[in-house]
């Protein structure tokens, strides 16, 4: 019952393949419906993350606060996304979370443009993941921090208000180097300080899964 | 990716091709075509890409809270008229006619907040409207690929399986006196994650196997299309929401809504 669940090894994957159902057996390494409700379940369990992260954020840092939400996202669900890849093995599985997460964030009214960002940067990161063959812990963490950037679709819009609000003012006949001057040191300074924040919890995130899941699920036998 | 959906949408509706199952599916539905959501979704996106005059924004949030009001929400409906309202007020605050300019920063955030509401009220309403079997279908319809459709089959029946768990390892945590009490998870963040989300890992993994066992038995592995007990189908008051929601951000950007 559980070899179809097992993490793939590289080379027996073809002979899995082959031992699944017929219409499945055609290319090897192809995800499979069993991976796919994996990949779904995790998503779920990250999805619950970034929601907790959206609450965190809002409530400690108020309206702005939305802008750290990719960074404290990746500081609480390393071990989410660690146990997946570690689970998965395979190619297909971070990209196709990153997807399903940004299909959810879209549906429950974030930016459309946010789409963009859950598909680039998890399939970068899946790539990455992938040259360590979802076994090396350097280039996991890696990839772990470039798919925490692919959360940064959701403040893209806090872009857009400051232009808006420069927008609205002008409307009201202000002229636009006081505007400027109202926001230079605030848009550009905290831009850089949320992604750098983002590489630092991803880091820091990143580390605490993979403790945990040496602590936790090797020692169990899971993965 | 965007624009090909919302053009499949459009069209998928005319062939309606799935085969006749649900026969009383065609009764009265007091919501809007999933697909129709999405364009309404789409729309509310629009605004904020392009940043349409205040006036627009006005017509178009109240074009937006009527399907929201007509599905039943009345409260829901009510909170965002409130709020959007209010934030509308603060942003045409004048920090400086009254000699505070620390204001401007909450102006600012009036005035950006006010521009996110419409994508939030559109997504309040395509999320407490459409039921799973609804958004699926939708999603076949519109041909995503099964890589994604299974997955979101997936999260939405997981939903209520964390919420569950949560409750379980919340109890076993009080009875062994760990973080018991409105801030004790506050204490140890660290270990309050571990010991929250180990534990719904370890579920997760086995909920996983019992799920590819029980959806593969429901043949959820054939390939092919799919049939589907649910229908949609996007009637009049579908095209005509699409149409009253386009007209102003149209005008708008022809210039006429100023």
């Amino acid at each position: 019952m559980t070899s179809p669940n097992t993490p793939a090894e590289t080379p027996n994957q073809p002979a899995q393949s082959v031992s699944q159902s017929a219409p499945e057996a055609r290319k090897p390494g192809k995800l499979q419906v069993a991976d796919l409700i994996t990949i779904g379940v995790f998503a779920a369990l990250y999805f619950v993350m970034v929601c907790i992260a959206t609450l965190v954020s809002t409530i400690a840092m108020g309206g702005f606060g939305s802008i750290f939400l990719p960074a404290v996202a990746a500081l609480i669900s390393g071990c989410v996304y660690m146990l997946l890849a570690a689970r998965l093995g395979k190619f297909g599985g971070i990209t196709v979370m990153g997807v399903v997460i940004g299909l959810f964030l879209f549906v429950s009214g974030h930016f459309v443009l946010s789409f963009i960002a859950s598909i680039v940067f998890p399939v970068a990161a899946d790539l990455i993941a992938r040259a360590g063959k979802y076994k090396s812990k350097v280039l996991l963490l890696v990839s772990y921090m470039v798919f925490s950037y692919g959360l940064t679709g959701p403040i893209l819009p806090l872009w857009f208000m400051k232009d808006a609000y420069v927008a609205s003012l002008q409307a009201r006949g202000k002229d636009a180097a006081y505007i400027d001057g109202v926001f230079a040191n605030i848009n550009t300074g905290s831009f850089f300080l949320a992604m750098g924040a983002i590489l630092v919890c991803a880091a820091l995130g990143g580390w605490f899964g993979q403790k945990m899941l040496k602590k936790h699920f090797v020692k169990a036998g899971i993965v | 990716m965007r624009a090909n959906l919302n053009d499949s949408s459009v069209n998928a509706s005319r062939p309606s091709a799935t085969p006749a199952t649900g026969a009383f599916a065609y009764a009265v539905r007091p919501t809007l075509d999933p697909r129709t959501k999405l364009f309404l979704l789409l729309a509310a996106n629009l605004m904020l890409f392009f940043h349409v005059a205040l006036t627009t924004q006005i017509v178009m949030v109240v074009l937006f809270l009527i399907p929201l009001a007509a599905a039943g929400r009345w409260k829901t409906t009510l909170n965002f008229a409130i709020t959007y309202a209010a934030f509308t007020a603060l942003g045409l605050l004048d920090p400086d006619a009254l000699g505070l300019p620390w204001l401007h920063v909450v102006s600012a955030l009036a005035v950006g907040l006010a521009m996110m509401l419409p994508c939030f009220i559109t997504g309040a309403y395509a999320f407490t409207t459409t039921s799973a079997s609804e958004f699926i279908c939708s999603m076949r319809r519109m041909h995503a690929p099964e890589a994604v459709v299974i997955p979101c089959v997936v999260v939405i029946r997981f939903f209520p399986t964390i919420a569950e768990d949560y409750r379980q390892i919340r109890n076993a945590m009080a009875l062994r006196g760990i973080a018991a009490g409105g801030w004790g998870l506050l204490r140890h963040p660290a270990q309050s994650l571990e010991y929250i989300l180990i534990p719904l890992l370890m579920n997760a993994t086995t909920v996983a196997q019992d799920l590819s066992v029980a959806a593969l038995t429901k043949g959820l592995g054939r390939e092919g299309a799919h049939t589907s007990r649910t229908r949609i189908r996007m009637g009049v008051l579908d095209w005509l929401a699409m149409v009253v929601v386009s007209v102003p951000i149209i005008l708008d950007m022809a210039g006429v809504l100023r």
